[in-house]
């Protein structure tokens, strides 16, 4: 178990590209951190940086408060799971498991001991003398996962360990990993591109774009307050609605009854903080609503207080079973909206829907992206 | 659906049948025309099936000095077996190595280092033999083994192989090793080699053939006897002056000679088709 | 792809053995080889002196050099062709027999392992005037064959025998081309009504052109420098230098008469012609990669 801080990290290659801007982190011990973000965004490289397979351009890694910058991958106590497996194809799955035990000379019973157990605890004793080649993805995927138990690290580095099974094995194995890490105690960093993998996994999560870290938090505390645009985007399926906004202000100046106006023509009486009112008002800001939190209204019931109405029409149905998606036209709006319907609620296409946006569910950003806080 | 005609399977057949044989007679001639003694040989064309003198001349050839040459085949089966093996193995330690530090590490020159080793592809060692001949000579090497198998190793044919091998291993599997306490030379030792080994298999048969057969540099090379490998040593045999080429022996020690190289070549054909294959890549 | 960073001796280390064994019996050669086509040494080798480009001048204006490309032209494609000629047709059919491919692949690929010098004399043997069974042959339909006195002659007994060499050679990359072409394109062909001598030339040859184009410039590489042996044990470039190739008449230029100047820069010239024929055969590489 250990702690891992990062200190204004960075990393810059030879031919001067820089992949990491400066990252600060602090992973707490036994916490199963993800690393999420789209592909060329970094997550690999500060995984790399971690294991010590790329060296360190600037700042500090710790872990457990020592500094392991100049520590070979061996001397600092970590283990990965890479993505191929990388399983040595010449030797059986024991020796697979028992080769980094090996290297540091541990003695033979105890190679044996550690091995069996490993093996017992992923459902590998039936395959310990079988080459990878005999064994299908998923058996892979433990055995890869053995290799790194066996050695009892202080941290355990997984690299997008799921993307080469298919999607039903993927999530058996998502479950179990999550399992062991719970049992196992063993503080984790986990990258994958997959936010769902990212959501169901993770203690807390860090989203990259682009070199640098979006947001840090509880998956939960990402979903309900996204701290840019970028993240708001990338967690939750499907992604979130975001439409063109224009604060206006009627009474001039004071801001207090500035309300937002839609390009359809809707206006939500939502606003920024007093404090950033004046620097935002009259320009474009970018409204964000999750497609769950778009409510149907039947056709003649009222609109909640301070709510604004959006009228649509459906044009393509998606239905999941448990739910239904509707994407949506709406006026001034090239993007089409997309709605969450439970699963018993029939719509056609071409039919015409009444929605309904509550404050309390909208997300504000300012033209940089960043979240504004709000009240209404 | 049958888009094959039985015919023309049994035409192919008889074809391929015949191209096989008529391949084979050159060998056959020679061994009939080796089973006889020379007396017999010249009293007619060249016989087609096999002699009195069995396995005669092969036993006096392998056993006895033969005049013209200063030597028992045996010596210079052993020369050239010596030859060829200091060229196949002298050629992949140095392209195992070599290739390793090219395509796993990272340093100053590197690039340098490879199309140094790569421009030397570019011209066999019949183009250089008279430098060449003087530097082995300024070295002290003619008439040695050194002599006969260093200039042979001075080319990148297997480190080129090679490194093409090792750039189609997953970084993944260096980065595994690393994780799990290998340094270079363990690295090396217990993943590199062992994956590597149908490849050095491949290297070997067609480092070897090619070693054995080789002809002009130890012409040039060796003057004494000893040293003298069976390859060389026929044109020896047929310069006779005036008198009768004593073609039983002649076709004796041709078949020995090619002997070595055909049974590696048919014991050893799925790697040698494989490191043909490759080194077309 | 890098990846042994924290190590800055033992590449040099790696490379070391290679690096030595190069440059002492490979560049400084060579290098020797530049430097002495530019210089005439006197015969005791006592001195010598700068002249520029006189060796190659000479060396390019003598008629026996320009005879000796031309004999070398002529041997180089001859076998070039047949060799490639021979190797395609035994492949193509040991290819569509399918049953028994490998036992013929057993039976076609030994001679690869045959020396240029001794697949020279076992043709020497069969052509031999007074003891061969080939003139013997020849006589019954009124030809006489001497290959000691009949230039041509002799310049088709190392023909015959370089292409005996190498046949298995082309062999072997011809019948792994025609198994890489995939059946369906000649199902599709065959359904087309095409024949199957239609559809060799249709489709099969055009496939193997990459595979062809590749043995041409290696034949031309082999006939140039590999079958120095063969030449010497048989008919040591003669009668009258009709069987004298480049390479051999650097070695006899070189070792027998001793004219190093003019030696080295045909040396110099051959590296040149190698270098444009390595260069082809990059660019061809260069295409299969783009593939």
């Amino acid at each position: 178990m250990a702690t891992l801080t990062l200190k204004q990290l960075k990393k810059q290659y030879p031919n001067g590209y820089k992949a990491l801007h400066g990252i600060d982190l602090d992973f707490g011990e036994g916490e199963l951190i993800v690393i999420v973000g789209p592909s060329g965004c970094g997550k690999s490289t500060l995984l790399r940086t971690l294991a010590g397979l790329e060296d360190i351009s600037e700042g500090d890694l710790e872990i457990n408060g020592k500094r392991v910058n100049d520590l070979e991958p061996a001397e600092r106590d970590i283990a990965m799971v890479f993505q191929n497996y990388a399983l040595y194809p010449h030797m059986s799955v024991f020796d697979n498991m028992a080769y980094g035990l090996r290297n540091r000379r541990t003695p033979k019973d105890e190679i044996q001991q550690r091995v069996s157990e490993a093996a017992e605890l992923l459902g590998l004793t039936e395959l310990l003398d079988r080459r990878p080649k005999q064994l299908s993805g998923g058996q892979r995927q433990r055995v890869a996962m053995g290799r790194a138990i066996v050695r009892k690290p202080q941290v355990f580095l997984f690299d997008e360990p799921l993307s080469n099974l298919d999607a039903k094995l993927r999530v058996q194995m998502r479950l179990e990993i999550r399992r062991l890490q719970k049992r196992l105690k063993v503080t984790s960093v986990y990258v994958t591109h997959d936010q769902t993998e990212a959501m169901t996994l993770a203690d807390r999560l860090v989203v990259m774009n682009e070199g640098h870290v979006e947001q840090f938090g509880t998956p939960m505390a990402l979903y309900d307050k996204p701290a840019s645009k970028f993240v708001a985007g990338f967690i939750g399926s499907p992604a979130m609605n975001f439409l063109d906004a224009t604060l206006e202000d009627a009474s001039e100046g004071s801001g207090q009854d500035a309300t937002l106006a839609l390009p359809c023509g809707a206006r939500l009486a939502l606003r920024p903080e007093t404090t950033v009112i004046d620097t935002v008002i009259n320009n474009t800001l970018t409204l964000g609503i999750r497609p769950e939190h778009l409510d149907v209204l039947e056709t003649d019931s009222p609109l909640p207080k301070g709510a604004a109405e959006l009228n649509v029409q459906v044009e393509l149905v998606e239905p999941l079973g448990a739910d239904t998606l509707a994407y949506c036209r709406l006026a001034g709006q090239t993007e089409p909206l997309v709605v969450r319907l439970d699963g018993e609620h029939v719509v056609a296409e071409d039919q015409q829907l009444r929605l309904a946006i509550t404050p309390a569910r909208a997300h504000l950003f300012g033209a940089d992206g960043r979240r504004l806080t709000t009240c209404s | 659906m049958r888009y094959n005609r039985p015919g023309l399977d049994i035409a192919s057949h008889l074809l391929l049948i015949v191209g096989c044989a008529l391949f084979f007679l050159p060998v056959w001639i020679a061994f009939s025309a080796s089973t006889h003694e020379m007396g017999d040989l010249y009293s007619n064309v060249a016989p087609v099936w096999i002699g009195e003198a069995g396995l005669d001349n092969y036993r006096h050839l392998l056993e006895d000095p033969v005049s013209s040459l200063g030597a028992d085949v045996m010596t210079l089966l052993f020369n050239s077996m010596i030859m060829a093996l200091g060229i196949a193995l002298g050629k992949i330690i140095i392209s195992v190595l070599a290739a390793y530090a090219i395509v796993f590490f990272e340093f100053r020159f590197r690039k340098l280092c490879f199309w140094l080793i790569f421009i030397t592809l570019m011209l066999p060692v019949e183009v250089r033999i008279l430098p060449t001949f003087k530097v082995v000579a300024d070295l002290n090497m003619l008439d040695s083994y050194a002599g006969l198998i260093l200039p042979l190793i001075a080319s990148a044919t297997a480190t080129f192989l090679l490194r093409q091998f090792y750039m189609t291993i997953p970084a993944e599997l260096v980065e595994a090793a690393r994780i799990d306490g290998a340094g270079p030379w363990r690295f090396l030792k217990d993943i590199l080699l062992p994956l590597s080994k149908t490849n050095i298999a491949a290297l070997f048969v067609i480092m070897f053939i090619y070693g054995w057969n080789q002809y002009l540099w130890p012409l040039l090379i060796t003057t004494d006897a000893d040293y003298l490998t069976i390859v060389v040593s026929l044109k020896r045999m047929l310069t006779t002056g005036d008198g009768l080429v004593p073609w039983q022996d002649v076709t004796a020690t041709t078949l020995l000679a090619m002997g070595p190289p055909v049974l590696v070549i048919l014991f050893m054909q799925r790697y040698f088709i494989k490191g043909l294959v490759d080194s077309e890549k | 792809m890098a990846h042994f960073n924290r190590h800055p001796i033992t590449p040099w280390l790696l490379m070391a053995p290679q690096l030595i064994i190069v440059g002492v019996f490979f560049f400084w050669p060579a290098f020797q080889a530049i430097e002495q086509a530019f210089y005439i040494e006197d015969a005791f080798g006592l001195s010598r002196e700068f002249t520029g480009l006189t060796n190659f001048i000479s060396v390019l204006s003598e008629p026996e050099y320009l005879e000796t490309l031309w004999t070398t032209m002529v041997f180089s494609f001859s076998v070039a062709l047949g060799a490639m000629a021979l190797a395609l047709g035994m492949a193509v059919l040991a290819d569509r027999v399918i049953r028994g491919a490998n036992t013929y692949k057993t039976f076609l690929i030994w001679p690869y392992a045959v020396a240029p010098a001794v697949a020279g004399v076992l043709w020497l043997f069969l052509f031999d005037p007074t003891l061969g069974i080939l003139p013997e042959l020849l006589s019954a339909i009124g030809i006489d064959w001497n290959h000691n006195l009949n230039g041509n002659q002799a310049l088709l007994l190392v023909v015959l025998a370089s292409i005996w060499k190498q046949m298995s050679y082309n062999f072997v990359f011809f019948l792994a081309g025609l198994q890489a072409i995939p059946k369906s394109l000649l199902e599709a062909a065959a359904m087309d009504r095409a024949g199957p001598w239609r559809r060799f030339w249709t489709i099969t040859f055009p496939l193997l052109s990459p595979t062809s184009f590749f043995l041409l410039v290696m034949n031309v590489v082999y006939a140039f420098f590999e079958t120095f042996g063969t030449i010497d044990a048989t008919t040591s470039g003669g009668p009258g230098g009709s069987t004298r190739t480049l390479v051999y008449k650097v070695y006899e230029d070189g070792f027998v008469g001793q004219d190093l100047g003019s030696s080295a820069a045909q040396s110099v010239l051959l590296m040149v012609i190698v270098g444009v024929l390595t260069l082809i055969q990059f660019k061809y590489v260069e295409k299969k990669v783009q593939y």
